[in-house]
């Protein structure tokens, strides 16, 4: 059995790589990059040289291609050179400004072994002539770049680097920042020990708090890429799932810089002073409140789930309901066969096939405002647990119509076995074959469906979230589409196909252990 | 009883008045005839439609698919649509029935009042119609060929069986939401790549299932024989294997088509639909879903099309599924 699921587990994980390979290469190649700039406001704004170079630096951020600027590639020879103050130095100045004539660019020593360092290692070298209008007036600086297109080896190779990172103490880049150090302290904002770190990104590695799960960590951070554009930029994919959809809570807290004194600056905050991070450009000001450079509060404390949380919250209700609900209704169905019980049902499974879902969502909506007075917005709900209850009703719906239509339809055939007709003949009560017999046989079809109906509560529902306006996970696939949010795909990409293995796996578990007759160890066929 | 007793007579009679060379002649023995078997006359298909329309409801339905064939495929032959025609007069816009009744008079076409463009809603319908039940029976049609017939060969050879396992296991976990939506965007929204995205990956789920129902009978007995007396592959799945699992090609199949115009529903929702300039149902209840308090009659015709195309050819198909399997003929 463990052989079995450790070799899934590993064939899984191909097949992760497998999908990232050929959805890299369908949003990179298939969609032509120019649709990236469609929505840009800021990109119209812009002209000639500027243009130019505002498309290289975002195909940069996307991920398109890799460039260094002239001037980037200068800086750093002199800084070699001169150290600090090279800036200063003629030398320089003349190496910047040789670009900005056409006709002479090239004689430039340093224009040559950029051009020679970079073409050496694949790169294409461009150059943007100075504009200028009929008066000789300068309407845009020259510019001189290298370019090269990433392929798509370089994409996965990043993608799985980046998808695991320990912090360690050499993480901070600041020369200033002397005491390097892990270590467990007292934490006197929680009264419990912390894991504090010194040179590590995050202050606090291991901490308590009064937040669910209680215990927190920064010591190692999964991740499955980051978003690419607008208010998603450089987040982690993880953390816009996981970001809370409530309103702020703000409460009188004390400055981290004046956790020892007796006299505590007290201040109203909704920040989360266990998420600092070290911030380089801490001022004096934020030194003396924070009591250190780690002065960059990445998470506040708010009111109500998450993202994921939302969806998962309403995703696993539904299933425990309609379980509850379309397992018993399908044993009916099946027991009554041909009476008014199975019309009625098979009338319910067919409507639920037939209409559209976005059709019946919005007649269970219309039924629950009207009969029932159920808010059918989220942002208009008076409460949270409120307004989750239509999404609910909309999902456990239609997952009853087909609970109901494969309960019923594997008792039917199970009762036409031929175990069955021998139980009859030993004088077994009709209760006592279907309770004992039938059931037992025709749930090991049910059973292995259970963790993939668990797990897809994960994945969000979009069209119930998209109606009823529930912040959730549902959109987020759509959405990035919709924006070309590289990142976001490929981030919400691999975390489906991740949930939809485990959940195979986890469903010929559950099997083997529900049915003594299923083996994995074996092979079969 | 009389009318036997009468025809006893008539036969004595003509009996004796026939002379013994008349009466009786040399019958050969033929080997042709001693191998024939005498049994019922039996027609597979025949038998289908028999049992078929033993039902009434299957008449009912019959008589509604027609009904809606005539309506999507030969009524949009006799009458003109423009989706623009009114856009220019504001006045249009969104007429209930009554309403638009009231203005033109009468007619067919206003029968179910007017949309967001001022267009007749009856005319609207019946064209997107069209273009949806296309979709579904085209790709209905492409995706069970080549399903089935992948399937037959995917479940027989175990060879073909392992790679295919690898790749099916691998394209079922790119999000379908996500390889349609790239699809319908590198190659357009038109008609034909429409189908194109939905027939792409779309066979993989109905060959996977048909290999599974083909392993389940490839090893029978019968098959057992067939193979050791040398019938090849191709027969072998034609003639042996595909008749067994006519019922179960019926079952996908009534489940397939109808599946189609949901998911076209569905993506028009979700923006990845068909372009603006061809009617579909699945823009209409997208565009209808927005105003179905305000204007309810531009949300419930497409839904109730749509709704009766699915459960007619649902009902159908199962019911056809039904009377396709030969267990049922002797009754």
């Amino acid at each position: 059995m463990t052989k079995y699921v450790l070799k899934r587990l590993g064939f899984g994980l191909l097949s992760v790589v497998i999908v990232l390979f050929v959805v890299m290469t369908m949003i990179y190649t298939m969609i032509d990059r120019e649709t990236i700039f469609n929505n840009d406001s800021q990109l119209s704004k812009l002209k000639y040289n500027e243009k130019e170079m505002y498309k290289v630096n975002k195909l940069f951020r996307y991920g398109y291609l890799d460039y260094t600027l002239y001037g980037t590639f200068v800086s750093d020879r002199f800084e070699e050179k001169y150290g600090e103050g090279y800036t200063e130095e003629q030398e320089y100045k003349d190496a910047v400004n040789a670009i900005q004539t056409e006709s002479t660019y090239l004689d430039n020593v340093y224009v040559q072994e950029f051009k020679r360092t970079y073409e050496s290692k694949g790169y294409s070298v461009v150059y943007l002539p100075k504009v200028t209008n009929s008066r000789g007036q300068s309407l845009s600086n020259a510019n001189l770049y290298a370019k090269r297109e990433r392929t798509i080896f370089e994409r996965m190779g990043d993608f799985f680097k980046e998808m695991f990172r320990v912090e360690t103490i050499w993480d901070v880049k600041d020369d200033t920042l002397t005491d390097r150090y892990i270590r467990f302290e007292w934490d006197k904002r929680s009264n419990m020990p912390a894991l504090v770190g010194s040179g590590t990104t995050h202050k606090y590695l291991i901490y308590f708090d009064n937040k669910f799960p209680f215990i927190h960590q920064n010591l190692i951070h999964f991740s499955i890429g980051k978003g690419s554009i607008d208010k998603n930029e450089g987040r982690e994919v993880i953390d816009i799932m996981n970001e809370s959809t409530g309103e702020l809570i703000v409460t009188p807290q004390v400055l981290p810089g004046y956790l020892d004194s007796d006299d505590p600056k007290i201040i109203d905050s909704s920040s989360d002073f266990h998420s600092v991070t070290y911030n380089e450009k801490a001022t004096d000001a934020d030194i003396l409140n924070y009591g250190s450079k780690y002065s960059n509060v990445t998470l506040s404390n708010s009111k109500g789930l998450s993202r994921i949380g939302n969806s998962f919250i309403i995703g696993i209700i539904a299933t425990v309901v309609a379980y509850i609900i379309g397992i018993p209704i399908g044993i009916l169905m099946a027991k009554r066969k041909g009476k008014l019980a199975d019309l009625l049902g098979n009338i319910y499974i067919i409507f639920i096939i037939a209409v559209p879902s976005l059709a019946y969502i919005l007649i269970f909506s219309m039924i629950g405002t009207s009969l029932f007075k159920l808010p059918n917005n989220w942002s208009l709900a008076p409460n949270v647990p409120l307004a989750m209850v239509l999404p609910m009703i909309s999902l456990a719906l239609p997952m009853i119509g087909s609970l109901m239509k494969w309960v019923r339809r594997y008792m039917i055939d199970q009762q036409n076995a031929d175990y069955v007709k021998f139980a009859k003949s030993q004088g077994l009560s009709k209760g006592e074959i279907f309770r004992k017999h039938i059931s037992r046989n025709a749930f090991t079809y049910i059973v292995h469906s259970i963790p993939a109906d668990l797990l897809s509560c994960l994945v969000g529902a979009i069209i119930t979230e998209r109606v009823y306006n529930v912040p959730g996970v549902g959109g987020m696939l759509t959405n990035a589409i919709s924006s070309y949010d590289n990142g976001i795909i490929l981030g919400a990409t691999v975390f489906y196909t991740a949930i939809s293995i485990l959940a195979i796996i986890l469903g010929d578990v559950l099997l083997a252990k529900y049915d003594p007759r299923v083996s994995f160890t074996d092979s079969r066929g | 009883m009389e009318n036997v007793l009468i025809k006893e007579k008539y036969d004595e009679e003509k009996i004796k008045s026939q002379s013994e060379d008349e009466l009786f002649y040399f019958v050969d023995h033929t080997s042709l005839s001693s191998e024939r078997i005498t049994a019922p006359r039996y027609s597979y298909w025949r038998s289908v439609f028999r049992i078929f329309f033993r039902k009434p409801l299957n008449w009912f339905l019959v008589f509604i698919l027609l009904f809606v064939l005539v309506m999507t495929y030969v009524f949009p032959f006799f009458v003109k649509f423009d989706q623009f025609e009114n856009v220019s007069d504001l006045s249009t816009y969104s007429l209930s029935p009554s309403a638009a009744i009231a203005k033109y008079g009468f007619s067919l076409k206003w029968i179910l009042g007017t949309n967001g463009n001022g267009t007749s809603m009856f005319y609207y319908m019946w064209f997107s119609a069209r273009i949806s039940l296309s979709i579904a029976l085209i790709c209905g049609l492409i995706n069970m060929l080549i399903g089935v017939v992948l399937g037959a060969v995917w479940g027989y050879n175990k060879t073909i069986d392992t790679v295919m396992n690898f790749i099916y296991f691998v394209i079922s976990n790119v999000p379908y939401v996500l390889l349609i939506t790239i699809l319908v965007y590198v190659i357009g929204h038109g008609f034909m790549q429409f189908i194109f995205a939905l027939t792409i990956t779309g066979w993989l789920s109905i060959a996977y299932f048909f290999r599974n129902q083909v392993l389940i009978i490839r090893d029978r007995e019968y098959n057992l024989a067939s193979r050791c007396l040398g019938t090849n592959m191709f027969k072998t799945v034609t003639k042996n294997i595909l008749p067994f699992l006519t019922s179960v090609i019926m079952t996908i199949m009534a489940t397939e088509i109808p599946s189609y115009i949901s998911s076209e529903v569905f993506l028009s929702y979700i923006g990845v639909g068909l372009s603006a300039d061809i009617p579909s149902l699945g823009r209409m209840i997208t565009i209808g879903q927005t105003k179905f308090l305000t204007f309810p009659w531009e949300f419930w015709p497409p839904v109730a099309v749509a709704a009766t195309i699915t459960i007619v050819l649902y009902l159908l198909g199962q019911n056809l599924a039904d009377a396709s399997d030969p267990r049922t003929h002797m009754k």
